[in-house]
């Protein structure tokens, strides 16, 4: 461009293209992380199509302020702290339209736990279990998938849901209760899992 | 459910982390005490142990895969379309203004004068960038700017991003905009012919009126067919391009209430040529003046503000009308 300006008088341009994020830093961080994320966001949702949105989201956040992360940062605390803070988003966004929508009656179905005194096999467990994790308040739910499935410490935890570590103690022990009390009154038979 | 004692209520913690596998070897300890006397918390231990395996399978990677891999590939895309939206951004204080600079990591994306208008990131949003965190990445676009408006730099070849030229066409117009020289202007007229339509006069300006490069691709350097500086900069702010042409050394004079740029003051190069011209030469094609309009500018010639800038072009002097030994009056 500006063709003829090749005269020795100007100094040629010297500046060039910023580069904004480390690509092959960041490809290497989806490919460690993003499983595992979706994974507890759909454990946290319940719905594929949010966790679809939110860890898209997760990552897309990741991206944008990939550059100003310290080399020594826990990465993967770092986007389970985003993802939480997505999903916290969320569930709030959700309550209001529900309350917007507050001609809709009470429509909570209370599936799931099936009557006491029953007996309970094999996947019957776990189906239990899981319906107990999906209807837990959110902040137990988040605190319990981080801690029990992804085996994050209480340190980490707490700092993803701004809480102290007592209080992520707490939200896990009451999470446990609730699946505990969920199971109580039934015999539980283990069987063989279907491979 | 039964009420339990409260020695039960306080060990429920601790049973919990020995099903768990965490508790210290002192909790361990009375736990296993405990449940050894307490046939209810005995069962309680064996349902946090069965949550536990339950946990367990919680955990295993395996489970969504399939979920996973659709959600990645869709993240990939988004990422992708992201990539080309990311800019890196600076405004500079100027003799024409402040001026936005925006960075793509392709090259510079866009140059843009700063009026009224003073919010960036809505600006940014505007052309759908979005800003980057972080900034004094442009620092060096910003430097070899300004040492182009103190008159120190001729040459600002970068890297470009045309990603917000709106079509094909205005594209070429802008590639052909970009190829002028420094300190020489053309008309569009001439932009028209050179790619080949001549009839597309009006397109060609059209193309010009929103230049997402601003002076990176000189527009400033292209005028009406009678050498008037047409509108600039979108509203038609010909006082900056004529600054810009001032600086560049072109001559220009005031008409009634706009300016011009004096043709019969500069050197001429003709379409195809490799040689420039006095205004006077012979050699010229004597082209039908239509009304007001400088022949040469009408017929695609490029004008230049002095020997040098015809030089630095890469040109040699007409041996018919000898600018070298006749040079104009500056």
């Amino acid at each position: 461009m500006w063709e003829g300006g090749q005269a020795a008088e100007s100094p040629a341009p010297t500046a060039t293209a910023p580069r904004l994020v480390d690509r092959a830093g960041f490809e290497a961080l989806v490919a460690s992380h993003h499983a595992e994320i979706y994974r507890f966001l759909l454990r946290t949702t319940g719905r594929p199509s949010d966790a679809d949105d939110l860890s898209q989201e997760t990552f897309l956040r990741a991206y944008r302020a990939y550059r100003s992360l310290t080399p020594d940062a826990n990465v993967r605390a770092w986007l389970f702290t985003i993802a939480t803070n997505l999903s916290r988003n969320h569930f709030r966004a959700q309550k209001r339209r529900r309350a917007a929508h507050a001609a809709a009656s009470e429509t909570v179905s209370q599936h799931g736990a099936p009557e006491p005194d029953g007996v309970m096999i094999g996947r019957e467990v776990e189906a239990v279990v899981s319906a107990v994790v999906s209807r837990l308040p959110l902040k137990q739910r988040l605190a319990f998938l981080q801690r029990k499935v992804h085996g994050l410490d209480y340190e980490t935890i707490a700092g993803a849901l701004d809480c102290s570590p007592e209080s992520v103690r707490a939200h896990v022990f009451q999470a446990l209760r609730k699946i505990r009390q969920a199971l109580r009154g039934h015999e539980l038979i283990e069987k063989e899992r279907e491979p | 459910m039964t009420r339990k004692a409260s020695q039960c209520v306080e060990i429920e913690a601790e049973i919990q982390a020995v099903a768990a596998g965490e508790a210290e070897p002192e909790a361990a300890r009375r736990v296993d005490e405990h449940v050894r006397e307490c046939v209810g918390c005995q069962a309680e231990l064996e349902r946090y142990q069965r949550i536990e395996r339950e946990v367990a399978t919680m955990r295993n990677p395996l489970a969504a895969e399939p979920l996973a891999a659709l959600a990645r590939e869709r993240l990939e895309a988004r990422l992708a379309d992201l990539r080309t939206r990311l800019v890196a951004y600076e405004v500079i204080t100027t003799a024409v203004g402040r001026i936005l600079l925006a960075a793509s990591e392709q090259g510079l994306v866009l140059v843009e004068y700063l009026d009224r208008r003073h919010d960036v990131p809505r600006i940014l949003r505007d052309h759908e960038l979005e800003p980057a965190e972080d900034g004094g990445q442009l620092d060096p676009f910003g430097r070899e700017l300004q040492e182009y408006f103190d008159g120190r730099r001729t040459r600002l070849e970068w890297p470009l991003d045309f990603k917000l030229v709106r079509s094909p066409f205005q594209r070429k117009v802008l590639e052909e905009t970009a190829a002028i020289p420094y300190g020489a202007v053309m008309s569009y007229a001439g932009v028209a012919r050179e790619l080949g339509r001549p009839e597309a006069v009006r397109a060609a300006a059209q193309a010009l009126r929103w230049n997402p490069l601003a002076i990176v691709i000189p527009c400033h350097r292209v005028v009406g067919s009678t050498g008037a500086l047409t509108g600039y900069a979108g509203s038609g702010r010909t006082d900056r391009k004529r600054r810009l042409l001032d600086l560049e050394g072109v001559p220009t004079a005031r008409l009634t209430s706009d300016f011009r740029i004096r043709p019969e003051a500069m050197y001429v190069l003709t379409p195809g040529s490799r040689e420039y011209c006095l205004p006077t030469c012979s050699s010229l094609e004597p082209a039908p003046a239509a009304h007001h309009t400088a022949p040469v500018l009408t017929l695609g010639a490029r004008l230049f503000a002095s020997r040098e800038r015809a030089e630095a072009a890469g040109l040699l002097p007409c041996t018919t009308c000898r600018p070298d030994s006749h040079p104009l009056n500056p």
